[in-house]
């Protein structure tokens, strides 16, 4: 047996050890030519990369947080510099008398057990508890205004091809090019000086925060109304945002499959319309978008630091923003990772689910 | 080889503007079928006008008029007259007479030029809004010491508004009219919280904004270009290299990031902040251009190319390059308005220069100073706003006539 790949080259000339037994296992089982197990590994290896990036940035640039750290705290409690560097080390998970390997690997362990240092501004509070309890709100938020949007996208894409070069699909096409051109935060801010400050529809003060003070979180209808409240107008925005790029790719996507055969076959066997549309035109027009779609959550995401912040919603934005200000850099360090950590996931999500989407991919996958 | 390239530079050089004019007409032509996308060609020219033209002959105004603030759109200075004097209308009209007029507003400037004729009678400003300097100048036009005066149309409605002085009201209704509503030049877009006029800001607020977005545009798509073409052409381990390159960056929270790096590093000029938008945006066009470069390869006029034994550099700039130019500057205004939205995004947030005052500028101090949430100054945040919005609206419209007017074959080969 002799190694059939270029990944893994080696003397197999009568060796016993360990890496022979892998390597046969290997020959066996080929996992590194399998597709999922590449993408998975591409997708650790890059949050691997961007952690470090953020290690070095952290640590050794000049002017790196460390050292302006240790500069404030011994300008303004004029303690020893020992004693301010292993407070901020502390606050860091940085062992300074250790060499540079191991605060590394050190940092990288506690990386793995998700400890992600204590806040500097506020100390005592651990970063990733915070990270937990901002993030739901704004994966709520971006979530329910994704799902609509696409929803929306599909259907009126769908209906532009339906009827292209109708009145209608130019209208909706014009609509579309002004819902991907406004920036978001244009949105939010048009949303409070139009409806909002102008004609009064809703209080702006009252939509802060993510739900009414005084409510106890839980299941009950006064709590779970307040959260949609306040959650509705960056809902609002994500849709406006994004429904205009679903409704061209969507109709592109649904005007190359209307030319296919199987949907000629389909009507000449005298399906029903609304058979066709759904299960022939409308399943396999959208497959493309579902890649599209964990790609954006990533953008949408980013973007929620300035709509939070427009809409003063208490969420993940929000939370990076103020730290951001405050310059509280281990919070800032770990925000970056979750957030790096959620676009890496979803990616690696589309790859994943995509073969099982469309079994076309599937079987080009398997060659 | 060299004198080679060394011709077919000197031949592309000769036959550009010829190709140029000529391509603009058909483009032009083509693009004329396409209604939206001829609005959005027609508004990017307005643009250029607004923002590059305009400011040659309209000066920005930095004057500070304290009665002027936050005023509403088109509000103007207004004459006010006794009951008795309505007849006395413009400037000319006051020859002769003592018209009274509070410093630090935009009385002064405005009756300078009439210094000779007039006698201008000045009142103190102080701080408090509509305060004595306007009183004491209404009281003595009551008196009739003095005849005429001038005042800001937001100032009129605010006293006239105003329950907590019945005095000053009665004062109004009783000896005051307003003779001339329209004396001053109107503020087109109402002024800001320090009684600027807005609209001049609007006009000198948009040239860097478009240039920074310009030149991060730029160099993605030249990055973009580069990596994406020498990735597909030379394959390989460069081309393993480039793509794990291309899948890291692109992991990168883009927008995020530049708030981190605006806290950390405090940008202090836009131009810088291009450059960054630019080397941080190049990834998915370069995706892009890398699929479109390896199935331009495979077509059978390349082949043909290659075959003869015509050099790399020929295939691709004489074969594949003009090929896909259409798709090339369709992404690369695309990647303007993402330099568009990135730069505004963090001029929102207060992160980026505020020493050019542009149109981010005028969003922040009109969010942060709540001019935002009162109908009257919302024009503040809400000119930006417009401005902000449309231009990139043009850019998509013009963007998307353009896919449409180049031939499709293209976009279907992705």
């Amino acid at each position: 047996m002799t190694s059939h790949s270029g990944d893994i080259q080696l003397d197999t000339s009568g060796a016993t050890g360990p890496v022979d037994a892998v390597q046969r296992l290997l020959t066996k089982y080929p996992i590194h030519k399998n597709y999922n197990f590449r993408v998975f590994v591409q997708a650790i290896l890059t949050i691997w990369a961007i952690m470090s990036f953020t290690f070095v940035l952290v640590r050794f640039m000049p002017g790196n947080p460390v050292d302006i750290l240790i500069e404030q705290i011994l300008t303004q409690e004029g303690i020893s510099y020992q004693e301010a560097y292993d407070r901020v080390a502390a606050s860091f998970n940085i062992n300074p008398n250790a060499s540079m390997l191991d605060q590394y690997l050190d940092w990288f362990a506690d990386l793995l057990r998700l400890d992600l240092g204590t806040s500097i501004t506020s100390p005592g509070t651990r970063v990733v508890d915070e990270i937990a309890r901002f993030l739901p709100w704004t994966l709520f938020a971006v979530g329910s205004g994704l799902l609509i949007s696409f929803v929306l996208g599909i259907v009126l894409g769908m209906m532009m091809a339906y009827y292209r070069d109708s009145v209608l699909d130019h209208t909706l096409s014009l609509i579309s090019s002004f819902f991907t051109g406004v920036p978001n935060y244009i949105w939010g801010l048009l949303i409070i000086i139009g409806p909002g400050i102008s004609w009064r529809w809703f209080d702006v003060g009252a939509a802060r925060g993510t739900f009414d003070p005084g409510l106890t979180p839980g299941l009950n209808a006064a709590f779970i109304i307040s959260v949609f409240e306040h959650a509705l107008l960056p809902i609002i925005t994500y849709v406006l945002a994004t429904l205009g790029g679903w409704m061209l790719s969507m109709k592109s996507s649904t005007t190359s499959v209307l030319n296919d055969d199987y949907v000629n076959v389909a009507e000449a066997r005298g399906l029903k319309d609304r058979r066709i549309i759904t299960s022939y035109v409308g399943r396999n027009a959208a497959l493309p978008l579902f890649t599209q779609l964990s790609i954006s959550v990533g953008f949408v995401l980013g973007s929620g630091v300035v709509i939070e912040e427009i809409f003063v919603y208490w969420g993940f934005g929000h939370y990076l923003f103020a730290s951001i200000v405050v310059r509280d850099y281990t919070a800032i360090q770990g925000a970056v990772l979750v957030l790096t950590t959620a676009i890496v996931l979803s990616n690696l999500f589309a790859d994943l689910t995509y073969g099982l989407l469309d079994p076309r991919v599937r079987i080009s996958g398997e060659k | 080889m060299k004198a080679e390239s060394a011709q077919n530079l000197l031949y592309t050089i000769l036959t550009l503007p010829l190709g140029v004019a000529g391509g603009t007409f058909r483009f032009l032509n083509r693009l004329r079928a396409n209604r939206a996308g001829f609005i959005g060609f027609l508004g990017l020219l307005a643009y250029f006008v607004l923002t590059f033209i305009m400011p040659n002959y309209i000066p920005f105004d930095s004057e500070v008029n304290l009665d002027e603030i936050a005023g509403p759109v088109g509000s103007r200075i207004q004459l006010a007259v006794r009951v008795d004097k309505a007849e006395l209308r413009t400037f000319e009209d006051l020859a002769g007479l003592t018209v009274g007029v509070v410093d630090q507003t935009g009385g002064p400037s405005l009756i300078a030029p009439y210094a000779d004729s007039i006698n201008i009678e000045k009142y103190r400003w102080t701080s408090r809004r509509a305060g004595p300097g306007i009183r004491a100048a209404l009281v003595d036009l009551a008196n009739k010491e003095i005849d005429a005066m001038l005042i800001f149309s937001k100032t009129v409605e605010e006293i006239a508004a105003d329950s907590d002085d019945p005095e000053l009201q009665a004062l109004l209704a009783e000896h005051i009219i307003i003779s001339n509503p329209e004396l001053g030049p109107p503020h087109l877009l109402g002024t800001d919280t320090q009684g600027r006029d807005i609209a001049t800001h609007i006009v000198h607020g948009g040239r860097i904004l478009i240039l920074t977005a310009f030149i991060g545009g730029v160099i993605a798509t030249l990055i973009a270009l580069v990596f994406g073409s020498l990735s597909a052409l030379v394959g390989g381990a460069l081309d393993s290299a480039l793509t794990a390159l291309t899948n890291l960056v692109l992991a990168i929270p883009r927008f995020p990031l530049l708030v981190v790096l605006a806290g950390l590093i405090r940008f202090d000029n836009m131009l810088f902040l291009g450059v960054l938008i630019g080397l941080l945006g190049w990834p998915p066009l370069m995706r892009a251009i890398r699929a479109q470069v390896l199935s331009l390869r495979e077509r059978d006029f390349v082949e043909a190319a290659r075959s003869l034994g015509l050099s790399t550099n020929h295939i691709m700039f004489r074969e594949i390059l003009p090929n896909m130019a259409s798709y090339v500057m369709i992404n690369f205004i695309f990647s303007i308005t993402f330099a568009m939205y990135e730069q505004i995004g963090l001029l929102v947030l207060g992160l980026a220069p505020i020493d050019d005052y542009t149109w981010g500028v005028m969003l922040y101090f009109g969010r942060s100073r709540g001019t935002l949430y009162n109908v009257d100054g919302a024009s503040m945040a809400l000119s930006p706003v417009l401005a902000i919005a449309f231009f990139q609206v043009c850019l998509v419209l013009f963007a998307r006539a353009l896919e449409e007017v180049f031939d499709p074959r293209l976009r279907a080969a992705v």
